[in-house]
C-alpha cells in the first residue's frame, strides 16, 4: 500500500476514533486499528537490555533484527534447546531425574556449539528437530495460564471496556463521585494529546511498513506516549 | 386415605416445591442478596434432602411404592399425555442419594465459586439442573422423561460453558450438546414407535404390552440414547472434554447425576430388554469395550479432572455391562454407590486444585499428604471405594456385578475385558494417589494450602461417609429381585480382588521404576496411543465435519449441475442419441445416385400406394 494511502486511512480512522461513540467492540476495534494503523496494542517502553531475549542470546539482537521475519541459526537452536528442556519436563517429572537428563541435553548441545561450518550445522538443527519430534510429550505440561493451559482466557467473559463507564446511569456514577470526576480530566487530556500521537505514530512508521507491533514510547517533551489511553483503561488479569 | 401413603406422596410433592421456590423467587426484578445462594439454595436442597427420608424409610419398612398421577395434559381420545410420578425402589433410593450429594456440591461450591461475581446464577443453574435430573428419574411416562433428558442436557451445556471466555469452553459445551443429541435420535426413534406401536407413553402399558412382541428397533434407539448420554464408546469423546466446566460442575453432573441417566433410561425400561438377547448383547459388548477402552485412556493422562473423568467412564462400561447381563438392580446399586465416591474424589481434586492456584497437571502436585491431610485421606478412601476394597461402598456392587459376570452364560471376551478394566482401575487410582499426594512437592512454594475452612471439610467429609456407609446401608435394606448365585469356585468369587490386587501391585512396580526413570520416554507407541484417547477424537472430530463438508459442497455446486446439464439435460440426450447416430451414419456414406434412386422409387410406390387406396 502506498504511504499516502495508508496515512489517509489512518488519519480517517484517527477522526473516527476522536468522534466515536464507540459501539465497536474493543477486540475489533483492536484489529481494526492493527490492520489499519499497524499499532495492535500497548507495550510498555522496553529498552535494549530488557527485550525479550531466548535463554543465552546475545545482547546484539536487535529489535530491528529480530523483526525481519527470519530466524537466525542461533534463535533456532536456543527454540529448540528450550522446547526440547520443556518437553523433557514434561517426561521426567520427579526433579532429581529431570535434572540428570537436562544435563545430559545440554552436553549434547554444548559438544557441538563451536561449529564453524553452516551447512553442518544446518543439517545436525534439522535432525534435532527430527528427533524432538519423534519424542515429544503428547501433553506438554502447559502453565494454567498460558496459551492451551486450563485457565486461559477463563476471565475473558468479565473484562468489561473502559467506554461501558460512560453508559452507566448518573446513580450509579454518583457512588463513586471522585472516579468520574478524574476520568472526566482524563478523557479531557486524551483529547488533547489524541492529535499528537497520531502525528507521532505517522511520521515513526517507515515508509516500506512497519517492522515491529511494539509501540515507540513518547520523543518529545510533554508528550504522552502514543495509544495510552489503549494501555492505561486495559482490564485487569484477573477482573474481581 | 391410608396415611403412609398420604406421607408419602405428599412428602414427594413438597421436594419438588421445595426445589422451585428459589427459583421463582430468583424472577423477582431486583437484585439477588450476596449469600442468596448459600443461605437459599443450599438450604433448599438439604431441607429437600431431610425431607426425602421420609419416603425412604416407608420404602425401607413397608416396600411401598406409589405412582401418583397428577394432571391430564395432552389427552384425546386415544393418547394420553399426563403429567405423573412413579416413585419406586429406584426413584425412592436414587432421590435422597442424589440430593445428598448436590448438598454437599453446593457447600463446596460456596467456597470454590467464591470469587465469581455471578455465583448466585451459578447455584440456580445448579438448582434447575437437579430439578430437571429428579423430573427424569420420577417420570411415569417418556414424554415427561424426555423433558427432564433435554433439560439436563441444556443445563450442562450452559454449565460447562460457564467460563465462555474460553475457546475450549465453548467448543466443549457444544461437544456436549452434539453427541447428546446423536444419542436423542435414538431416544426420539424409540418414543415415536412406542407411540404408534403400544399406542402410549405411560411405562406401565408399555410393560404390559410388550409381553408379546419382541421388537428390536427401539431397544436399539435407547441403547443409542444411553450411549449418547452416558458416554459409551462411540459418543463417548465429550465426557473428557466436559471437564473445562468448574469441578462443582464436573462433580455434579459428570460423574453422579447426569452421565447415569442413559443407564437409568436402560434400568427403568429394562423389562422390555428382558428377554431380548440381540439387545443384552449390545449392552453386555458395548459395555466391556467402553469400561476398558476408558480406563486404557486414564493410564497416562495427566489433568488429575480428566483422570477421574475416565475413571467415570469406565464405571459407566460397568454398568451398561451389568444390564447385558441382565441385572438392573445391580447397575442402580452402583449407581447410586459411585455417585458417593465419585463426588468426592472430585470435590478433593477441585480442593486441590484451588489450593494450587489453579494447577491441574498432576506432574506439578506432590506431597499433599502431610498439607492437606483430610482432602488427601479422602482421595484415598474414593479410590479405594472405587477399586472395590472389601466393605467400603463400592465392595457391595462391584463384587456383586463381577460375581454376576463370572458365574453368567455369556462370552468370554466381555467378562476378559471387564476384569482387565478392574485391574486397570486400580492402576490409574494408584498413580492419581502417587502424585498428587505421595512423594515431595513439586509446586510452588508459596501456594496458598489450607484446609482450615468448614466449607471444605464439612462436604468431604460428608461425602465420605457416604462412600464408607452407603453400600452397607442400601444392600442391607435393599430386596433383590433376582437371586444372586451363591455359590461359585473359590477364584472366580475373588476374582474381583484378585485382579484389583494384581493391578496395584503392578502400579508399585510401576511406580518404583518411574522413581528410576531408567530412561527418558516410555514406549511411544502404547503410551501415546492411550494419552491421545486413542486417536479417536483427533480422527473422528476432523473425518466426520470433513465428510459432511465435502458432501454439502458436493451437492450443492456439482451435483445440480450435474444431473440437470448433464445426465439428464441437452449432455444427457447427446449421449443417448450418438449410438443411434453412429449406426445410421454409416448409410449416409455421399452415395449420391444411391439416394436419388432410392428417392424416385420410393416416390413412385408411395404414390402408386396412394392412388390405389
Amino acid at each position: 500500500m502506498k504511504p499516502g494511502v495508508y496515512s489517509a486511512l489512518a488519519l480517517a480512522l484517527a477522526l473516527a476514533c476522536h468522534y466515536r461513540r464507540s459501539v465497536v467492540p474493543e477486540i475489533f476495534e483492536k484489529s481494526l486499528r492493527a490492520f489499519l494503523i499497524g499499532y495492535p496494542k500497548r507495550c510498555p517502553p522496553v529498552s535494549h537490555s530488557s527485550i525479550a531475549r531466548a535463554e543465552g542470546e546475545s545482547v546484539g539482537e536487535s529489535l530491528e533484527k529480530m523483526a525481519s521475519g527470519f530466524l537466525t541459526h542461533q534463535q533456532k537452536v536456543l527454540r529448540l534447546y528450550k522446547k526440547a528442556l520443556r518437553h523433557l519436563e514434561s517426561w521426567c517429572i520427579f526433579r532429581d531425574k529431570y535434572r540428570f537428563y537436562a544435563c545430559m541435553l545440554r552436553a549434547r548441545f554444548d559438544e557441538n556449539k563451536d561449529e564453524k561450518d553452516m551447512v553442518k550445522a544446518t543439517m545436525m538443527l534439522k535432525s534435532g528437530e527430527e528427533e524432538f519430534w519423534a519424542n515429544q510429550h503428547p501433553q506438554p505440561y502447559i502453565f494454567p495460564d498460558s496459551p492451551g493451559g486450563t485457565s486461559y482466557e477463563r476471565y475473558e467473559c468479565f473484562k468489561v471496556p473502559d467506554w461501558c463507564l460512560d453508559y452507566w446511569h448518573p446513580t450509579e456514577k454518583a457512588m463513586y463521585p471522585d472516579y468520574f470526576a478524574k476520568r472526566e480530566q482524563w478523557k479531557k487530556l486524551r483529547d488533547q494529546s489524541w492529535d499528537r500521537e497520531v502525528k507521532q505514530l505517522q511520521v515513526e512508521t517507515p515508509v516500506d511498513g512497519l517492522k515491529t507491533e511494539a509501540l515507540p514510547p513518547a520523543r518529545k517533551e510533554g508528550d504522552l506516549p502514543p495509544l495510552w489511553w489503549q494501555y492505561v483503561t486495559r482490564p485487569r488479569e484477573r477482573p474481581m | 386415605m391410608h396415611s403412609p401413603t398420604l406421607i408419602f406422596s405428599s412428602t414427594l410433592l413438597i421436594i419438588f416445591i421445595l426445589l422451585t421456590y428459589p427459583l421463582i423467587v430468583s424472577l423477582n426484578p431486583s437484585p439477588l442478596n450476596k449469600k442468596w445462594a448459600t443461605t437459599h439454595v443450599k438450604t433448599a436442597v438439604q431441607t429437600a434432602f431431610y425431607a426425602s427420608l421420609l419416603p425412604l424409610a416407608v420404602f425401607f419398612d413397608q416396600g411401598m411404592e406409589v405412582i401418583t398421577t397428577n394432571w391430564h395434559w395432552m389427552n384425546i381420545a386415544t393418547f394420553d399425555i399426563n403429567i405423573s410420578f412413579k416413585f419406586d425402589q429406584y426413584s425412592i433410593i436414587f432421590t435422597p442419594v442424589a440430593l445428598y450429594v448436590t448438598w454437599s456440591i453446593l457447600e463446596f461450591a460456596s467456597w470454590y465459586m467464591h470469587s465469581d461475581p455471578n455465583m448466585n446464577r451459578f447455584f440456580k443453574y445448579l438448582l434447575l439442573f437437579l430439578i430437571a435430573m429428579i423430573t427424569l428419574v420420577t417420570a411415569n411416562n417418556m414424554f415427561q422423561l424426555f423433558i427432564g433428558w433435554e433439560g439436563v442436557g441444556i443445563m450442562s451445556f450452559l454449565l460447562i460453558g460457564w467460563w465462555y471466555g474460553r475457546a475450549d469452553a465453548n467448543t466443549a459445551a457444544l461437544q456436549a450438546v452434539i453427541y447428546n443429541r446423536v444419542g436423542d435420535i435414538g431416544l426420539i426413534l424409540s418414543m415415536a414407535w412406542f407411540a404408534m406401536n403400544m399406542n402410549t407413553w405411560e411405562i406401565q402399558q408399555m410393560f404390559a404390552s410388550s409381553q408379546d412382541n419382541q421388537a428390536t428397533l427401539p431397544l436399539m434407539g435407547l441403547i443409542l440414547a444411553a450411549t449418547g448420554k452416558s458416554a459409551q464408546f462411540g459418543l463417548h469423546p465429550w465426557l473428557p472434554s466436559a471437564m473445562e466446566g468448574p469441578t462443582p460442575v464436573s462433580a455434579l453432573l459428570h460423574s453422579s447425576t447426569m452421565v447415569v441417566a442413559g443407564i437409568f433410561l436402560l434400568i427403568r425400561l429394562h423389562p422390555l430388554m428382558e428377554h431380548n438377547q440381540v439387545a443384552l448383547t449390545t449392552c453386555l459388548c458395548l459395555g466391556a469395550t467402553t469400561t476398558l477402552f476408558t480406563a486404557a485412556c486414564a493410564l497416562t493422562q495427566n489433568d488429575i479432572k480428566k483422570i477421574v473423568a475416565f475413571s467415570t467412564s469406565s464405571q459407566l462400561g460397568l454398568m451398561m455391562v451389568t444390564i447385558g447381563l441382565n441385572q438392573p438392580q445391580l447397575a442402580f446399586l452402583h449407581i447410586c454407590t459411585h455417585a458417593f465416591f465419585k463426588a468426592m474424589l472430585f470435590l478433593c481434586s477441585g480442593s486441590i486444585i484451588h489450593s494450587l492456584n489453579d494447577e491441574q497437571d498432576i506432574r506439578k502436585m506432590g506431597g499433599l499428604h502431610t498439607m492437606l491431610p483430610l482432602t488427601s485421606t479422602c482421595l484415598t478412601i474414593g479410590s479405594l471405594a472405587l477399586t472395590g476394597m472389601p466393605f467400603l461402598s463400592g465392595f457391595f456392587s462391584k463384587d456383586a456385578i463381577i460375581e454376576a459376570l463370572n458365574t453368567s452364560h455369556l462370552n468370554a471376551w466381555a467378562l476378559t475385558l471387564t476384569l482387565i478394566a478392574t485391574s486397570f482401575t486400580a492402576v490409574y487410582s494408584f498413580r492419581v494417589i502417587f502424585f498428587a499426594s505421595m512423594g515431595s512437592p513439586r509446586f510452588l512454594p508459596l501456594s496458598p494450602l489450607n484446609e482450615n475452612n468448614p466449607t471444605v471439610i464439612n462436604p468431604i467429609k460428608r461425602l465420605a461417609w457416604g462412600s464408607i456407609l452407603a453400600g452397607l446401608f442400601i444392600t442391607s435394606n435393599f430386596l433383590p429381585a433376582k437371586t444372586p448365585i451363591m455359590t461359585m469356585p473359590m477364584t472366580l468369587k475373588l476374582s474381583a480382588l484378585l485382579v484389583t490386587a494384581l493391578g496395584l501391585l503392578m502400579a508399585l512396580e510401576l511406580t518404583s521404576l518411574t522413581n528410576k526413570q531408567l530412561k527418558i520416554t516410555p514406549t511411544i507407541p502404547l503410551h501415546n496411543f492411550s494419552n491421545m484417547l486413542g486417536y479417536f477424537p483427533s480422527i473422528i472430530h476432523r473425518l466426520a465435519p470433513k465428510i459432511k463438508l465435502s458432501l454439502g459442497q458436493a451437492m450443492a455446486t456439482h451435483l445440480i449441475d450435474q444431473t440437470w446439464l448433464e445426465k439428464v439435460g441437452p449432455k444427457g440426450i447427446t449421449t443417448s442419441q450418438i449410438p443411434l447416430i453412429k449406426a445410421t451414419n454409416s448409410i449416409q456414406q455421399g452415395l449420391i445416385k444411391t439416394y436419388l434412386t432410392i428417392f424416385f422409387l420410393t416416390t413412385t410406390l408411395s404414390i402408386l400406394l396412394i392412388t390405389l387406396i
